[in-house]
């Protein structure tokens, strides 16, 4: 029998938010694919495009960067610095020819768990298609 | 038209007052039609100088090597260096100041306008001529310029061999100077992102295939780094090295400093070098073409470096180096950025 692809996910999370809601949706018990490898940053905005990249390089199927709501930011601006950093990645990355749904980014409070499962399981359901990532996995 | 003859009285001007240490200028090179930078100290050297299409390179990378010399020194020369500059190259300089790395009172910027034309393109060029035989290039009258080879003198309209950045240009005019020679002219023939549109009507695929064959050819010399303005950083994250070895470092910090690029020039590292220096010049990046020039393997690296630019400019309304006082582009934000990405 076939294996069925599994993709692995990179999930960038800020503590404050993000990470928060991720664990809200631990705690409520709610069932989301177990594809996702949660990394908790301090904030969003410290996500440097390095970090992004080496994902891919280390063999990542998706990335995702979560981060607090506009606004709701712990460190006041810090989210909307990622957001415009992000926003550079992701056309970079599309514009070399990587498949725009790998590298997605979102807004996550501590209060959304619910709204953080359905991210993840609609992430899995997008990369399923597109099969494993080799265009940017280390061939050294 | 730029006058050549203002540029040597200017310059001879601003050397007898003492006003500056040298001049970094384009002199001729030896039995060959391009251009080379010259050092001018002293003021019979200035007839050295000359202007014409092929003074393609950005002098501002010398005020960084200007600065290093300046730190080793115990008691520096504390006079500004006179530098020539395009309307691409003062950009750098507004972006060098933006960034705090040099202070306006350390560089005399003589600004020379493009006016309606620009430099050439070696690869245009070797089309059309063969480059063996061309003694000398010209600017003419009415945007064309005047090639001079051993069977006598060509005149070719100047669109034909300009570099696919001057084309795009929207800063003919330098934007920063202390003296300005030439005319301030609108041109007509900007069209801003033109070398990006073919990009747009082809597939994720296409353009997967079209920047693996090109990177794939890089041979990691690191010569676009070396020749870049914006290129500064005392560590380079592509340096694996740049790890400072103390007496009491020990091997599991030295096995520990994380390496993001590798130094082999395999595909992964390759993709990850230049994607880290595309995002490393957004919103810095003037688009002077430099890092093209250099490239032994050809790689288109300017199209990388514009997507940026295009992203910047559409998305964020930020174009580089025009105002050395606003906060740089990774640096800033508005409330009202678009987020229509973000889920």
């Amino acid at each position: 029998m076939e294996e069925k692809f599994e993709p692995k996910i990179i999930a960038f999370l800020c503590k404050w938010c993000s990470s928060a809601g991720s664990d809200l949706a631990g705690v409520s018990r709610m069932k989301y694919p177990p594809n996702v490898v949660p990394i908790t940053v301090m904030c969003s905005g410290s996500i440097s495009p390095n970090y992004i990249l080496s994902a891919f390089k280390d063999g990542a199927d998706g990335v995702l960067v979560s981060g607090c709501h506009p606004g709701d930011c712990h460190y006041i601006k810090g989210n909307y610095y990622a957001r415009r950093r992000i926003t550079l990645v992701k056309e970079l990355l599309e514009f070399i020819g990587i498949e725009p749904e790998r590298f997605q980014m979102s807004w996550v409070s501590a209060a959304e768990g619910a709204k953080y499962t359905e991210i993840i399981k609609d992430f899995v359901k997008e990369l399923e298609p597109l099969g494993p990532q080799n265009k940017l996995r280390s061939n050294l | 038209m730029v006058k050549l003859d203002d540029i040597k009285k200017e310059c001879k001007s601003i050397l007898e007052e003492g006003k500056v240490k040298y001049i970094v200028g384009y002199k001729r090179n030896n039995n060959y039609y391009m251009s080379i930078p010259a050092f001018i100290e002293k003021i019979e050297e200035t007839d050295q100088l000359i202007w014409d299409p092929t003074c393609v390179y950005n002098l501002v990378r010398f005020l960084r090597d200007e600065k290093l010399r300046k730190e080793r020194q115990k008691t520096p020369d504390t006079r500004p260096i006179g530098v020539i500059v395009k309307g691409c190259d003062s950009r750098a300089i507004n972006v060098l100041l933006q960034e705090k790395f040099i202070k306006r009172e350390n560089v005399y910027i003589i600004g020379v306008a493009c006016e309606k034309s620009g430099v050439i393109e070696k690869k245009k060029l070797r089309k059309k001529f063969n480059e063996k035989n061309i003694k000398q290039i010209e600017f003419g009258k009415d945007n064309n310029f005047i090639i001079t080879t051993e069977k006598g003198k060509t005149t070719i309209s100047a669109e034909e061999i300009l570099a696919e950045r001057c084309i795009e240009c929207n800063n003919n005019t330098p934007v920063i100077y202390d003296v300005l020679l030439g005319e301030k002219v609108e041109r007509s023939l900007s069209e801003h992102f033109r070398s990006l549109e073919k990009f747009e009507s082809i597939s994720t695929e296409e353009k997967w295939n079209f920047w693996k064959k090109e990177l794939d050819k890089c041979i990691r010399c690191y010569a676009c780094r070396s020749v870049c303005p914006m290129c500064y950083c005392d560590e380079c994250i592509a340096d694996s090295i740049s790890l400072a070895v103390k007496p009491d470092t020990t091997a599991e910090e030295k096995a520990q400093k994380i390496r993001w690029v590798e130094k082999s020039p395999v595909s992964s590292e390759n993709f990850s070098y230049h994607l880290i220096r595309a995002l490393h010049l957004a919103g810095r990046c003037i688009d002077c073409g430099e890092c093209e020039r250099v490239c032994p393997v050809d790689i288109p690296l300017r199209y990388l470096n514009k997507k940026m630019e295009k992203e910047a400019s559409e998305q964020f309304g930020y174009t580089a180096g025009l105002d050395p006082e606003k906060p740089a582009l990774v640096s800033d934000f508005k409330d009202d950025d678009p987020q229509d990405f973000i889920i």
